[in-house]
């Protein structure tokens, strides 16, 4: 099951401060939200027990999160993969940083479920990724407007 | 728009466009971003009959209503709950009112646009089809239809706003398909009425402002309809019937009328001719239902075919396995059967619509709404059995998309008129009035 998502986010943030915190194993550790467990590896990697709820469906998967291909500070990229509660999930995902007098984060990813999950089909999955990944970024923009 | 069949195609393309109508396989390039099976729906019917940008306009907040639903309802759907957000989402999309006319606050859809926005709201799931079918098909259009310009003025704008959601009041325990037999009863005091009985089985019985309810007169036992405001004392939910096999999403309630007053100038059309009021509202819900299996009939085909695409059984994708491929063939058999004998359904109401006192439309149009409600009912829950079977062990959880289809289009088939009596009615039109088995 292969699910593709895209948006965009505006952060109040200069773009290096937002690429520096994007890619900081440490930030992204802090603000994984629903984590049960986050180990940060080293400073590319991070692996996490998350859970994930779909209306009934919960999962507990244990994921390892990689950074991979960037330019500071125009893109970079993440990669995650992970399984559990009989279901597996791979994320490619990149993020682009535009400047302006605030900096516009665009971000895609492609997914692929396969198992339990990938069972409820990729109209409702879509339909709750695009609501949970929207309130990732909004967690994740709060966070670094935090740190200033 | 009048066009004689000899005139020119040109001019005939030339009219088209002076009146707003897209045509998008001739004039393109009119861009629509759609989901892909409705978008096919709504390329077909622009390129045969026309649709204008304004209508157009329509289905595009339809589709994004339609994909803003998916996630409540589901979570509603598996916890076995009404969906508040039904009504919300199509308020922000000001798709509630959406069949009534410009001048009383709606977006003025023809019967032909109304079916194609059912036809996407039904790929979300019958819950939300019965409550816009009960709003717009059976309330709002039956006062629209019916009512008198007072009433119009009064009533439609705020059913287009949201500010009133309607219910339809026909059904009682004790008559069901045989609606002229109900009990509950009306009697004139001061100026207006009293009515009293019950009412069964009733959708958005318990969350509607308004009820069209019909009664039977204490003196002469004609049968009369009136607006009922459900705020109005002795109203009340007797029971809201949570034990359904499906349609969780939507309400589904029993009402008791203790003595509840209407003022006379809510009686709907003139006294005496309540059943008229009902049967011509059940026409329109019928197609209604029809369309919103369309929809059903959509997401079962999308579903089965991406089931039937990445599960991978004896070293190879479902899909390659030909009694899998009888099924994804047999629902999109179902689907483009029933998708024309909808839209023909539609377009007869239509043209009775543009000529309300010519009785041979009336009946044409009824037959073929009752053919449209039948084969669509009928075919949408084979479609959804099918869709269950391509995804197997799964399929059978509630969780799995499909699984709600089989368990709401159940309903379909009984709802709005029985398969058995839409049956008896289609040959009773073919036969003659002679031959109504039902009489």
């Amino acid at each position: 099951m292969q699910l593709s998502l895209e948006g965009s986010k505006t952060i109040n943030l200069p773009r290096e401060r937002v690429f520096d915190l994007l890619t900081d194993t440490n930030f992204i550790a802090s603000s994984l939200p629903d984590a049960e467990e986050v180990n940060v590896v080293d400073k590319e990697t991070i692996d996490a027990r998350l859970k994930v709820r779909i209306a009934l469906v919960s999962a507990s998967m244990k994921v390892r999160i990689k950074l991979g291909e960037r330019e500071r500070p125009n893109f970079g990229t993440l990669y995650v993969e992970g399984s559990g509660s009989g279901s597996n999930v791979k994320i490619a995902s990149r993020f682009e940083l535009l400047n302006g007098s605030t900096t516009t984060m665009k971000w895609s990813a492609n997914v692929e479920i396969t198992g339990v999950m990938a069972g409820l089909g990729s109209t409702i999955l879509k339909s709750f990724a695009d609501k949970k990944v929207t309130e990732i970024f909004d967690s994740i923009t709060k966070a670094m407007e935090k740190t200033g | 728009m009048n066009m004689s069949s000899e005139e020119s195609p040109i001019l005939i393309l030339q009219a088209l466009r002076k009146e707003g109508y897209l045509n998008l396989l001739l004039f393109g390039p009119y861009e629509i971003v759609m989901e892909e099976i409705f978008e096919e729906s709504v390329k077909e019917v622009a390129s045969t009959v026309g649709l204008k940008s304004e209508e157009i306009s329509i289905l595009e907040d339809a589709d994004r209503a339609a994909e803003e639903l998916l996630a409540s309802e589901f979570e509603r759907y598996v916890t076995r709950k009404y969906n508040p957000e039904i009504k919300e989402v199509l308020v922000k999309y000001n798709l509630l009112g959406a069949p009534i006319a410009r001048e009383y606050g709606g977006r003025g859809a023809r019967q032909i646009v109304e079916s194609l926005m059912l036809e996407r709201l039904g790929q979300v799931g019958l819950g939300v089809i019965t409550l816009v079918d009960v709003h717009q098909c059976l309330g709002s259009l039956a006062v629209q239809e019916w009512g008198s310009e007072e009433q119009k003025k009064k009533y439609l704008p705020k059913a287009a706003s949201g500010e009133i959601l309607f219910a339809y009041g026909l059904t009682e325990p004790e008559a069901g398909s045989d609606p002229a037999s109900l009990k509950t009863t009306y009697r004139k005091e001061g100026d207006g009425y009293r009515i009293k009985g019950s009412k069964y089985l009733i959708s958005n019985g318990s969350v509607a402002t308004h009820m069209i309810v019909f009664a039977r007169s204490s003196d002469s036992g004609q049968i009369s309809s009136f607006i009922v405001n459900t705020s109005e004392k002795g109203f009340s939910v007797e029971i809201r019937l949570e034990e359904k096999v499906g349609l969780f999403t939507s309400d589904t309630s029993m009402i008791s009328l203790e003595d509840v007053f209407v003022p006379k100038e809510d009686m709907l059309h003139v006294e005496g001719k309540g059943m008229a009021v009902a049967y011509s509202a059940l026409l329109n819900g019928r197609i209604g239902i029809g369309s919103g299996c369309l929809g059903v009939m959509e997401d079962c085909l999308k579903q089965a075919k991406e089931r039937a695409r990445n599960r991978v059984q004896h070293g190879k994708e479902i899909g390659k396995h030909q009694l899998i491929q009888r099924h994804i063939a047999t629902i999109a058999s179902n689907l483009e059967a029933c998708r024309w004998l909808v839209y023909r359904a539609a377009m007869k109401k239509e043209e009775y619509d543009r000529n309300r006192s010519d009785v041979r439309l009336r009946a044409q149009a009824d037959r073929l709404s009752a053919i449209a409600k039948y084969m669509a009912s009928t075919l949408a829950f084979d479609s959804a059995d099918r869709a269950m079977q391509v995804f197997g062990g799964f399929g059978y959880s509630i969780l799995s998309p499909v699984a709600k289809h089989f368990l709401d289009t159940r309903v379909a088939r009984i709802y709005e008129g029985t398969d058995e009596i839409m049956q008896l009615k289609i040959a009773s039109l073919e036969l003659g009035k002679d031959f109504e088995a039902y009489r």
